[in-house]
Protein backbone atom coordinates (compact mmCIF):
# COMPACT_ATOMS: atom_id res chain seq x y z
CA UNK A 1 0.00 0.00 0.00
CA UNK A 2 1.18 3.26 -0.84
CA UNK A 3 2.80 5.66 1.99
CA UNK A 4 2.65 9.34 1.91
CA UNK A 5 5.85 11.43 1.83
CA UNK A 6 6.48 12.97 4.99
CA UNK A 7 5.46 17.00 4.65
CA UNK A 8 4.31 17.11 1.12
CA UNK A 9 0.98 19.01 2.29
CA UNK A 10 3.72 21.78 3.19
CA UNK A 11 5.28 21.71 0.08
CA UNK A 12 1.89 21.44 -1.70
CA UNK A 13 0.98 24.79 -0.09
CA UNK A 14 4.44 26.65 -0.79
CA UNK A 15 3.75 25.82 -4.29
CA UNK A 16 0.14 27.70 -4.37
CA UNK A 17 -1.74 24.47 -4.35
CA UNK A 18 -3.81 25.88 -1.93
CA UNK A 19 -4.33 24.92 2.01
CA UNK A 20 -5.61 21.91 3.63
CA UNK A 21 -3.94 19.14 1.80
CA UNK A 22 -4.80 15.55 3.29
CA UNK A 23 -3.25 11.98 2.39
CA UNK A 24 -5.61 9.30 2.43
CA UNK A 25 -6.48 6.15 0.75
CA UNK A 26 -4.08 6.60 -2.55
CA UNK A 27 -4.09 10.54 -3.10
CA UNK A 28 -3.57 13.94 -1.72
CA UNK A 29 -7.19 15.41 -1.39
CA UNK A 30 -8.06 19.29 -0.85
CA UNK A 31 -11.82 20.62 -0.79
CA UNK A 32 -11.42 23.83 -2.76
CA UNK A 33 -12.89 26.40 -1.27
CA UNK A 34 -15.61 29.04 -2.20
CA UNK A 35 -12.41 31.24 -3.46
CA UNK A 36 -11.25 28.38 -5.30
CA UNK A 37 -10.15 29.19 -8.80
CA UNK A 38 -10.09 26.67 -11.32
CA UNK A 39 -8.13 27.85 -14.46
CA UNK A 40 -6.15 30.00 -12.09
CA UNK A 41 -5.35 26.58 -9.84
CA UNK A 42 -4.97 24.63 -13.61
CA UNK A 43 -2.17 27.23 -14.82
CA UNK A 44 0.06 26.74 -11.25
CA UNK A 45 -0.52 23.13 -11.90
CA UNK A 46 0.56 22.76 -15.48
CA UNK A 47 3.76 25.56 -14.99
CA UNK A 48 4.92 22.50 -11.98
CA UNK A 49 4.89 20.04 -15.29
CA UNK A 50 2.43 17.95 -13.90
CA UNK A 51 0.22 15.35 -15.95
CA UNK A 52 -3.83 15.66 -16.53
CA UNK A 53 -5.22 12.43 -15.14
CA UNK A 54 -9.22 12.71 -14.92
CA UNK A 55 -12.27 14.21 -13.47
CA UNK A 56 -14.50 12.34 -11.29
CA UNK A 57 -18.09 13.27 -10.92
CA UNK A 58 -20.25 12.59 -8.94
CA UNK A 59 -24.20 13.38 -8.12
CA UNK A 60 -24.48 15.02 -4.64
CA UNK A 61 -27.53 15.31 -2.50
CA UNK A 62 -28.09 19.23 -3.60
CA UNK A 63 -28.06 17.77 -7.31
CA UNK A 64 -25.39 19.35 -7.82
CA UNK A 65 -22.55 17.67 -9.24
CA UNK A 66 -19.14 17.01 -7.03
CA UNK A 67 -15.88 17.32 -9.50
CA UNK A 68 -12.48 15.41 -9.01
CA UNK A 69 -9.63 17.19 -11.22
CA UNK A 70 -6.84 14.76 -10.43
CA UNK A 71 -3.45 14.94 -11.57
CA UNK A 72 0.00 13.51 -11.20
CA UNK A 73 2.53 15.75 -9.90
CA UNK A 74 5.84 13.70 -10.26
CA UNK A 75 4.04 10.36 -9.15
CA UNK A 76 2.23 11.95 -6.33
CA UNK A 77 -1.59 12.13 -7.13
CA UNK A 78 -2.83 15.35 -6.21
CA UNK A 79 -7.37 15.33 -5.98
CA UNK A 80 -8.85 18.74 -6.22
CA UNK A 81 -12.72 18.56 -4.66
CA UNK A 82 -14.80 20.77 -6.72
CA UNK A 83 -18.53 21.28 -7.74
CA UNK A 84 -20.72 22.75 -10.23
CA UNK A 85 -22.64 25.67 -9.49
CA UNK A 86 -25.91 25.19 -11.53
CA UNK A 87 -24.41 22.76 -13.06
CA UNK A 88 -21.56 24.57 -14.64
CA UNK A 89 -17.87 25.12 -14.71
CA UNK A 90 -15.06 26.44 -16.62
CA UNK A 91 -13.59 24.37 -18.72
CA UNK A 92 -9.85 23.58 -18.41
CA UNK A 93 -9.62 22.09 -22.04
CA UNK A 94 -8.18 25.09 -23.64
CA UNK A 95 -5.47 24.96 -20.56
CA UNK A 96 -4.72 21.07 -20.96
CA UNK A 97 -5.96 19.57 -24.35
CA UNK A 98 -5.57 16.03 -22.16
CA UNK A 99 -8.70 17.22 -20.82
CA UNK A 100 -10.61 18.04 -24.02
CA UNK A 101 -12.34 14.25 -23.85
CA UNK A 102 -12.44 14.10 -20.09
CA UNK A 103 -14.74 17.39 -20.06
CA UNK A 104 -17.35 15.64 -23.07
CA UNK A 105 -17.29 12.53 -21.71
CA UNK A 106 -18.65 14.11 -17.93
CA UNK A 107 -20.92 16.20 -19.84
CA UNK A 108 -22.64 12.95 -21.46
CA UNK A 109 -22.54 11.10 -18.25
CA UNK A 110 -23.33 13.95 -15.96
CA UNK A 111 -24.81 16.73 -17.91
CA UNK A 112 -22.39 19.13 -16.87
CA UNK A 113 -21.75 22.62 -18.81
CA UNK A 114 -17.94 23.21 -18.75
CA UNK A 115 -18.16 26.74 -19.95
CA UNK A 116 -15.80 28.44 -22.22
CA UNK A 117 -15.51 25.64 -24.82
CA UNK A 118 -16.18 26.45 -28.35
CA UNK A 119 -18.32 23.08 -28.97
CA UNK A 120 -19.17 19.89 -26.63
CA UNK A 121 -19.24 17.19 -29.43
CA UNK A 122 -20.18 13.89 -28.25
CA UNK A 123 -17.96 11.14 -27.64
CA UNK A 124 -19.32 8.23 -26.03
CA UNK A 125 -22.65 9.38 -27.62
CA UNK A 126 -24.12 10.53 -30.77
CA UNK A 127 -25.56 13.77 -32.07
CA UNK A 128 -29.16 14.33 -30.13
CA UNK A 129 -28.73 11.23 -27.61
CA UNK A 130 -29.70 13.14 -24.32
CA UNK A 131 -27.06 13.58 -21.69
CA UNK A 132 -26.96 12.94 -17.95
CA UNK A 133 -26.91 9.30 -18.46
CA UNK A 134 -25.36 8.32 -15.79
CA UNK A 135 -27.76 10.07 -13.52
CA UNK A 136 -30.80 7.88 -14.10
CA UNK A 137 -31.44 6.00 -11.33
CA UNK A 138 -33.17 2.70 -12.65
CA UNK A 139 -33.37 1.90 -16.15
CA UNK A 140 -36.99 0.69 -16.78
CA UNK A 141 -36.80 -2.75 -19.02
CA UNK B 1 -7.01 18.44 -54.34
CA UNK B 2 -8.01 17.46 -51.33
CA UNK B 3 -10.26 14.05 -49.88
CA UNK B 4 -12.18 13.09 -47.08
CA UNK B 5 -11.75 9.42 -46.05
CA UNK B 6 -13.78 8.05 -43.62
CA UNK B 7 -12.31 4.92 -42.28
CA UNK B 8 -14.13 2.65 -40.04
CA UNK B 9 -15.88 1.81 -37.85
CA UNK B 10 -15.62 -1.92 -39.34
CA UNK B 11 -12.86 -1.70 -41.84
CA UNK B 12 -10.20 -4.18 -42.45
CA UNK B 13 -7.21 -1.50 -41.68
CA UNK B 14 -8.82 -1.21 -37.68
CA UNK B 15 -8.07 -3.70 -35.63
CA UNK B 16 -11.38 -2.81 -32.98
CA UNK B 17 -14.48 -0.47 -34.20
CA UNK B 18 -13.88 3.13 -34.22
CA UNK B 19 -14.00 5.80 -36.87
CA UNK B 20 -11.20 7.96 -38.45
CA UNK B 21 -12.01 10.76 -40.67
CA UNK B 22 -9.20 11.36 -42.80
CA UNK B 23 -8.52 14.36 -44.26
CA UNK B 24 -5.88 14.25 -47.79
CA UNK B 25 -4.10 16.31 -50.10
CA UNK B 26 -3.23 14.30 -52.34
CA UNK B 27 -1.71 11.09 -50.49
CA UNK B 28 -0.83 13.50 -47.43
CA UNK B 29 -2.66 13.85 -44.55
CA UNK B 30 -3.79 16.82 -43.62
CA UNK B 31 -6.56 16.47 -40.85
CA UNK B 32 -8.38 13.83 -38.63
CA UNK B 33 -11.25 13.35 -36.22
CA UNK B 34 -11.13 10.42 -34.59
CA UNK B 35 -15.08 8.97 -33.57
CA UNK B 36 -15.18 6.24 -30.25
CA UNK B 37 -17.47 5.39 -28.30
CA UNK B 38 -18.88 2.11 -30.33
CA UNK B 39 -18.02 -0.31 -27.83
CA UNK B 40 -19.73 2.08 -25.10
CA UNK B 41 -21.71 -0.23 -22.17
CA UNK B 42 -22.22 2.18 -19.50
CA UNK B 43 -19.51 0.17 -16.92
CA UNK B 44 -19.38 2.53 -14.46
CA UNK B 45 -22.88 2.78 -14.36
CA UNK B 46 -23.65 -0.69 -14.19
CA UNK B 47 -20.95 -1.00 -11.45
CA UNK B 48 -22.89 1.50 -8.91
CA UNK B 49 -25.90 -0.96 -9.50
CA UNK B 50 -24.06 -3.91 -8.05
CA UNK B 51 -22.09 -5.23 -5.14
CA UNK B 52 -18.66 -5.61 -4.55
CA UNK B 53 -18.02 -8.96 -5.41
CA UNK B 54 -20.36 -8.80 -8.48
CA UNK B 55 -18.10 -5.51 -9.69
CA UNK B 56 -14.92 -7.82 -9.41
CA UNK B 57 -16.47 -9.93 -11.91
CA UNK B 58 -18.05 -6.77 -14.55
CA UNK B 59 -15.16 -4.95 -14.25
CA UNK B 60 -12.42 -7.93 -15.46
CA UNK B 61 -15.05 -7.42 -18.66
CA UNK B 62 -13.71 -3.71 -19.41
CA UNK B 63 -11.51 -5.22 -21.68
CA UNK B 64 -10.49 -8.91 -23.32
CA UNK B 65 -6.49 -8.20 -22.97
CA UNK B 66 -6.01 -6.53 -19.76
CA UNK B 67 -9.19 -7.80 -17.78
CA UNK B 68 -6.63 -8.55 -14.52
CA UNK B 69 -5.80 -5.11 -14.34
CA UNK B 70 -9.42 -4.07 -13.85
CA UNK B 71 -10.22 -6.44 -11.54
CA UNK B 72 -6.78 -5.92 -9.43
CA UNK B 73 -7.23 -2.09 -10.04
CA UNK B 74 -11.12 -2.59 -8.61
CA UNK B 75 -9.53 -4.81 -5.24
CA UNK B 76 -6.78 -2.44 -4.81
CA UNK B 77 -9.13 0.55 -4.22
CA UNK B 78 -11.83 -1.58 -2.10
CA UNK B 79 -8.66 -3.12 0.41
CA UNK B 80 -7.80 0.65 0.90
CA UNK B 81 -11.19 1.51 2.06
CA UNK B 82 -12.22 -1.38 4.43
CA UNK B 83 -8.25 -2.34 5.46
CA UNK B 84 -8.11 -6.05 3.98
CA UNK B 85 -4.34 -5.78 3.44
CA UNK B 86 -3.80 -9.44 1.06
CA UNK B 87 -0.80 -11.35 2.41
CA UNK B 88 2.54 -11.14 1.12
CA UNK B 89 2.59 -14.58 -1.01
CA UNK B 90 -0.85 -12.85 -2.45
CA UNK B 91 1.03 -9.39 -3.84
CA UNK B 92 3.55 -11.50 -5.43
CA UNK B 93 1.24 -13.52 -6.99
CA UNK B 94 -0.63 -9.85 -8.20
CA UNK B 95 3.02 -8.85 -9.55
CA UNK B 96 3.21 -12.31 -11.93
CA UNK B 97 -0.32 -12.49 -13.20
CA UNK B 98 0.22 -8.77 -14.29
CA UNK B 99 3.45 -9.23 -15.84
CA UNK B 100 1.98 -12.27 -17.56
CA UNK B 101 -0.34 -9.81 -19.24
CA UNK B 102 1.90 -7.48 -20.16
CA UNK B 103 3.69 -9.79 -22.07
CA UNK B 104 0.42 -11.38 -23.64
CA UNK B 105 -0.41 -8.01 -24.62
CA UNK B 106 2.58 -6.78 -25.19
CA UNK B 107 3.22 -9.85 -28.06
CA UNK B 108 -0.19 -9.43 -29.44
CA UNK B 109 0.78 -5.89 -30.37
CA UNK B 110 3.59 -6.43 -32.12
CA UNK B 111 1.98 -9.07 -34.05
CA UNK B 112 -0.32 -6.79 -35.42
CA UNK B 113 2.57 -3.79 -35.43
CA UNK B 114 4.66 -6.44 -37.66
CA UNK B 115 1.46 -7.32 -40.00
CA UNK B 116 0.49 -3.85 -40.79
CA UNK B 117 4.49 -3.37 -41.23
CA UNK B 118 4.05 -6.09 -44.45
CA UNK B 119 5.96 -8.55 -42.01
CA UNK B 120 3.71 -11.70 -41.69
CA UNK B 121 6.19 -14.12 -40.84
CA UNK B 122 7.00 -11.88 -37.53
CA UNK B 123 2.82 -11.72 -37.35
CA UNK B 124 2.99 -15.61 -36.64
CA UNK B 125 6.41 -15.94 -34.76
CA UNK B 126 4.44 -13.18 -32.17
CA UNK B 127 1.44 -14.85 -31.78
CA UNK B 128 3.25 -18.60 -30.99
CA UNK B 129 4.80 -16.83 -28.43
CA UNK B 130 1.64 -15.06 -27.09
CA UNK B 131 0.38 -18.71 -26.77
CA UNK B 132 2.57 -19.74 -24.63
CA UNK B 133 2.16 -17.21 -22.16
CA UNK B 134 -1.81 -17.77 -22.15
CA UNK B 135 -1.00 -21.75 -21.45
CA UNK B 136 1.00 -19.74 -18.54
CA UNK B 137 -1.94 -17.81 -17.66
CA UNK B 138 -4.22 -20.54 -18.20
CA UNK B 139 -2.30 -23.45 -15.95
CA UNK B 140 -2.17 -20.55 -13.34
CA UNK B 141 -6.25 -19.61 -13.68
CA UNK B 142 -8.03 -22.23 -15.56
CA UNK B 143 -8.45 -19.56 -18.31
CA UNK B 144 -7.22 -17.82 -21.39
CA UNK B 145 -8.54 -14.62 -20.40
CA UNK B 146 -10.66 -13.07 -17.69
CA UNK B 147 -8.71 -14.84 -14.82
CA UNK B 148 -11.21 -14.48 -12.33
CA UNK B 149 -7.48 -14.56 -10.10
CA UNK B 150 -8.17 -11.06 -7.72
CA UNK B 151 -10.46 -11.04 -4.71
CA UNK B 152 -10.94 -8.40 -2.35
CA UNK B 153 -7.65 -9.59 0.58
CA UNK B 154 -5.64 -11.34 -1.87
CA UNK B 155 -6.21 -13.74 -4.74
CA UNK B 156 -8.38 -17.21 -6.19
CA UNK B 157 -5.98 -19.52 -6.67
CA UNK B 158 -2.22 -20.22 -5.50
CA UNK B 159 0.64 -20.41 -8.56
CA UNK B 160 1.30 -24.63 -7.09
CA UNK B 161 4.19 -25.08 -9.43
CA UNK B 162 6.69 -22.01 -10.24
CA UNK B 163 8.45 -23.89 -11.34
CA UNK B 164 6.47 -24.87 -14.51
CA UNK B 165 6.12 -20.98 -15.20
CA UNK B 166 9.66 -20.64 -15.43
CA UNK B 167 10.37 -23.18 -17.73
CA UNK B 168 8.34 -21.55 -20.06
CA UNK B 169 9.74 -18.48 -19.15
CA UNK B 170 12.91 -19.77 -20.44
CA UNK B 171 11.77 -20.35 -23.92
CA UNK B 172 10.12 -17.22 -23.78
CA UNK B 173 13.16 -14.64 -22.95
CA UNK B 174 15.07 -16.97 -25.63
CA UNK B 175 12.57 -16.29 -28.43
CA UNK B 176 12.69 -12.80 -27.17
CA UNK B 177 16.21 -12.06 -28.13
CA UNK B 178 16.70 -14.88 -31.45
CA UNK B 179 12.77 -13.19 -33.02
CA UNK B 180 11.72 -10.34 -31.82
CA UNK B 181 15.06 -8.28 -31.12
CA UNK B 182 16.35 -8.75 -34.44
CA UNK B 183 13.44 -7.85 -35.86
CA UNK B 184 12.33 -4.60 -34.03
CA UNK B 185 15.81 -3.54 -33.36
CA UNK B 186 17.55 -4.47 -35.84
CA UNK B 187 16.22 -5.03 -39.03
CA UNK B 188 16.67 -2.40 -41.95
CA UNK B 189 13.34 -3.00 -43.54
CA UNK B 190 11.10 -2.68 -40.32
CA UNK B 191 13.12 0.36 -39.82
CA UNK B 192 12.74 1.72 -43.34
CA UNK B 193 9.18 1.49 -42.43
CA UNK B 194 8.98 3.34 -38.84
CA UNK B 195 11.65 5.45 -39.15
CA UNK B 196 10.58 8.75 -39.04
CA UNK B 197 6.72 8.22 -39.06
CA UNK B 198 3.96 9.04 -36.71
CA UNK B 199 5.81 11.19 -34.72
CA UNK B 200 4.31 11.99 -31.70
CA UNK B 201 6.81 14.74 -29.79
CA UNK B 202 7.16 14.89 -25.94
CA UNK B 203 5.79 18.09 -25.95
CA UNK B 204 2.46 16.99 -27.37
CA UNK B 205 2.80 13.39 -25.65
CA UNK B 206 2.77 15.43 -21.98
CA UNK B 207 -0.07 18.33 -23.13
CA UNK B 208 -2.09 15.38 -24.31
CA UNK B 209 -1.11 13.24 -20.89
CA UNK B 210 -0.24 10.45 -22.78
CA UNK B 211 0.41 7.23 -20.62
CA UNK B 212 2.28 3.85 -20.97
CA UNK B 213 4.81 2.76 -23.67
CA UNK B 214 3.18 5.53 -26.23
CA UNK B 215 4.59 8.13 -24.03
CA UNK B 216 7.67 6.73 -23.13
CA UNK B 217 8.62 6.08 -26.65
CA UNK B 218 8.10 10.18 -26.77
CA UNK B 219 10.28 10.74 -23.74
CA UNK B 220 8.02 10.57 -21.03
CA UNK B 221 9.09 8.11 -18.18
CA UNK B 222 6.81 7.63 -15.88
CA UNK B 223 5.72 4.10 -14.94
CA UNK B 224 3.00 3.55 -12.45
CA UNK B 225 5.13 0.96 -10.95
CA UNK B 226 8.53 2.72 -10.53
CA UNK B 227 6.30 6.24 -9.66
CA UNK B 228 4.08 4.97 -6.88
CA UNK B 229 4.40 0.93 -6.55
CA UNK B 230 1.61 -1.39 -5.90
CA UNK B 231 1.07 -4.93 -4.86
CA UNK B 232 5.11 -6.05 -4.52
CA UNK B 233 6.69 -4.03 -7.25
CA UNK B 234 8.95 -2.62 -5.12
CA UNK B 235 10.61 -5.51 -4.34
CA UNK B 236 11.84 -6.28 -7.63
CA UNK B 237 15.10 -4.84 -9.69
CA UNK B 238 13.82 -3.33 -12.93
CA UNK B 239 14.66 -1.50 -15.83
CA UNK B 240 12.13 1.08 -17.52
CA UNK B 241 12.98 1.48 -21.25
CA UNK B 242 12.53 5.41 -22.18
CA UNK B 243 13.17 6.54 -26.26
CA UNK B 244 13.47 9.99 -27.49
CA UNK B 245 12.40 9.59 -31.20
CA UNK B 246 8.78 9.49 -30.35
CA UNK B 247 8.46 7.41 -33.95
CA UNK B 248 6.72 3.95 -34.80
CA UNK B 249 10.08 3.14 -34.40
CA UNK B 250 10.93 4.04 -30.69
CA UNK B 251 7.63 2.11 -30.08
CA UNK B 252 8.74 -1.06 -31.22
CA UNK B 253 12.09 -1.11 -29.21
CA UNK B 254 10.17 0.63 -26.09
CA UNK B 255 7.84 -3.00 -26.30
CA UNK B 256 10.50 -4.85 -26.96
CA UNK B 257 12.43 -4.29 -24.11
CA UNK B 258 9.52 -3.84 -21.95
CA UNK B 259 9.10 -7.85 -22.87
CA UNK B 260 12.75 -8.09 -21.38
CA UNK B 261 12.13 -6.14 -18.23
CA UNK B 262 8.55 -7.96 -17.63
CA UNK B 263 10.74 -11.34 -17.90
CA UNK B 264 13.06 -10.43 -15.19
CA UNK B 265 10.54 -9.10 -12.85
CA UNK B 266 8.89 -12.51 -13.20
CA UNK B 267 11.94 -14.44 -12.83
CA UNK B 268 12.46 -12.68 -9.33
CA UNK B 269 8.94 -13.27 -8.08
CA UNK B 270 8.57 -16.47 -9.04
CA UNK B 271 12.33 -17.80 -7.72
CA UNK B 272 11.28 -15.97 -4.23
CA UNK B 273 7.88 -16.03 -3.97
CA UNK B 274 6.95 -16.52 -0.34
CA UNK B 275 5.15 -19.30 1.60
CA UNK B 276 2.41 -18.64 3.19
CA UNK B 277 -1.30 -18.13 2.61
CA UNK B 278 -2.73 -16.56 -0.64
CA UNK B 279 -5.69 -14.24 0.38
CA UNK B 280 -6.45 -13.03 3.65
CA UNK B 281 -8.44 -14.96 6.34
CA UNK B 282 -10.84 -12.08 6.95
CA UNK B 283 -14.45 -13.36 6.84
CA UNK B 284 -16.54 -13.14 3.91
CA UNK B 285 -19.14 -10.59 5.44
CA UNK B 286 -16.23 -8.47 6.64
CA UNK B 287 -14.69 -8.16 3.60
CA UNK B 288 -17.37 -6.87 1.90
CA UNK B 289 -18.20 -4.75 4.41
CA UNK B 290 -16.86 -1.30 2.84
CA UNK B 291 -16.79 1.90 5.11
CA UNK B 292 -17.64 5.66 3.87
CA UNK B 293 -14.87 7.08 2.52
CA UNK B 294 -12.57 7.23 -0.85
CA UNK B 295 -9.84 5.89 -2.56
CA UNK B 296 -7.72 6.05 -5.66
CA UNK B 297 -6.01 2.89 -7.08
CA UNK B 298 -3.59 3.47 -10.23
CA UNK B 299 -2.34 0.31 -11.92
CA UNK B 300 0.72 0.11 -14.67
CA UNK B 301 -1.22 -1.51 -17.53
CA UNK B 302 0.42 -2.91 -20.83
CA UNK B 303 -0.63 0.11 -22.47
CA UNK B 304 -0.44 2.55 -19.82
CA UNK B 305 -1.68 3.95 -16.40
CA UNK B 306 -5.52 2.70 -15.34
CA UNK B 307 -7.22 4.84 -12.85
CA UNK B 308 -10.12 3.71 -10.40
CA UNK B 309 -11.76 5.76 -7.89
CA UNK B 310 -13.96 4.29 -5.66
CA UNK B 311 -16.91 6.32 -3.64
CA UNK B 312 -18.20 3.96 -0.70
CA UNK B 313 -21.65 5.10 1.18
CA UNK B 314 -20.85 2.86 3.55
CA UNK B 315 -24.13 0.00 2.03
CA UNK B 316 -22.80 -3.32 0.02
CA UNK B 317 -23.57 -1.08 -3.54
CA UNK B 318 -20.98 1.40 -4.32
CA UNK B 319 -21.98 5.02 -4.65
CA UNK B 320 -19.55 5.59 -7.30
CA UNK B 321 -17.06 3.49 -9.47
CA UNK B 322 -14.73 5.79 -11.84
CA UNK B 323 -12.78 3.88 -14.33
CA UNK B 324 -10.25 5.97 -16.96
CA UNK B 325 -8.23 3.50 -18.84
CA UNK B 326 -4.80 4.25 -20.78
CA UNK B 327 -6.31 4.32 -24.08
CA UNK B 328 -8.85 7.04 -23.21
CA UNK B 329 -5.57 9.11 -22.79
CA UNK B 330 -3.50 8.11 -26.27
CA UNK B 331 -5.83 7.79 -28.62
CA UNK B 332 -6.38 11.62 -28.99
CA UNK B 333 -2.98 11.75 -29.73
CA UNK B 334 -3.84 10.26 -33.04
CA UNK B 335 -4.77 12.80 -34.83
CA UNK B 336 -1.26 14.62 -34.23
CA UNK B 337 0.75 11.80 -35.49
CA UNK B 338 -0.84 11.15 -38.50
CA UNK B 339 -0.46 14.80 -39.42
CA UNK B 340 1.56 15.24 -42.80
CA UNK B 341 2.17 11.67 -42.91
CA UNK B 342 1.55 9.25 -45.96
CA UNK B 343 -2.46 7.90 -46.34
CA UNK B 344 -0.84 4.42 -46.54
CA UNK B 345 1.20 4.84 -42.93
CA UNK B 346 -2.01 5.79 -41.14
CA UNK B 347 -3.30 2.04 -40.31
CA UNK B 348 0.62 1.63 -38.93
CA UNK B 349 0.63 4.95 -36.77
CA UNK B 350 -2.61 4.14 -35.17
CA UNK B 351 -2.00 0.69 -34.60
CA UNK B 352 1.29 1.76 -33.13
CA UNK B 353 -0.36 3.51 -30.19
CA UNK B 354 -1.58 0.32 -28.83
CA UNK B 355 -5.50 1.34 -29.06
CA UNK B 356 -7.86 -0.79 -27.27
CA UNK B 357 -11.51 0.23 -27.59
CA UNK B 358 -12.92 -1.54 -25.29
CA UNK B 359 -11.02 0.02 -22.64
CA UNK B 360 -11.46 3.40 -23.97
CA UNK B 361 -15.16 3.17 -24.54
CA UNK B 362 -16.21 0.80 -21.48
Amino acid sequence: MLTPKVGFEKTLQELGLGEGWEWKNGSWWMTAPETFNLRATTCIVLSLEARFVAITAMEREDKEIRLDYQWDLKGDLLSFITATAAHQIPSIADLTPAADWVERETHEYFAVEFTGRENTKPLMMRAGDAVGINLHKEVTQ
Amino acid sequence: MSFRIPIGPYHPALEEPYKLELVCDGETVTDAVMNVGFNFRGIEYLAERRNYLQGITLVERVCGICSNVHSLSFCQAVEQLNGAEPPERALYIRVILAELERLHSHFLWSGVAAKLIGFKTVFMACFTLREKVMDALSAISGNRVNYGMNRIGGVNRDIADPQAVLNILDEMERDITSTIFPIFLEDKTVASRCKGVGILTNEWAKAMGAVGPLARASGVSQDIRKAAPYAAYDRFEFNVPVETAGDVQARLVVHALEMVESCRILRQALTTLPEGPFHSTTPTAARFKVPAGTAISRVEAPRGEVLYQMVSNGTEIPQRVRVRTPTFMNMATVRFTVLGQELADSPLIQASCDPCYSCTDR
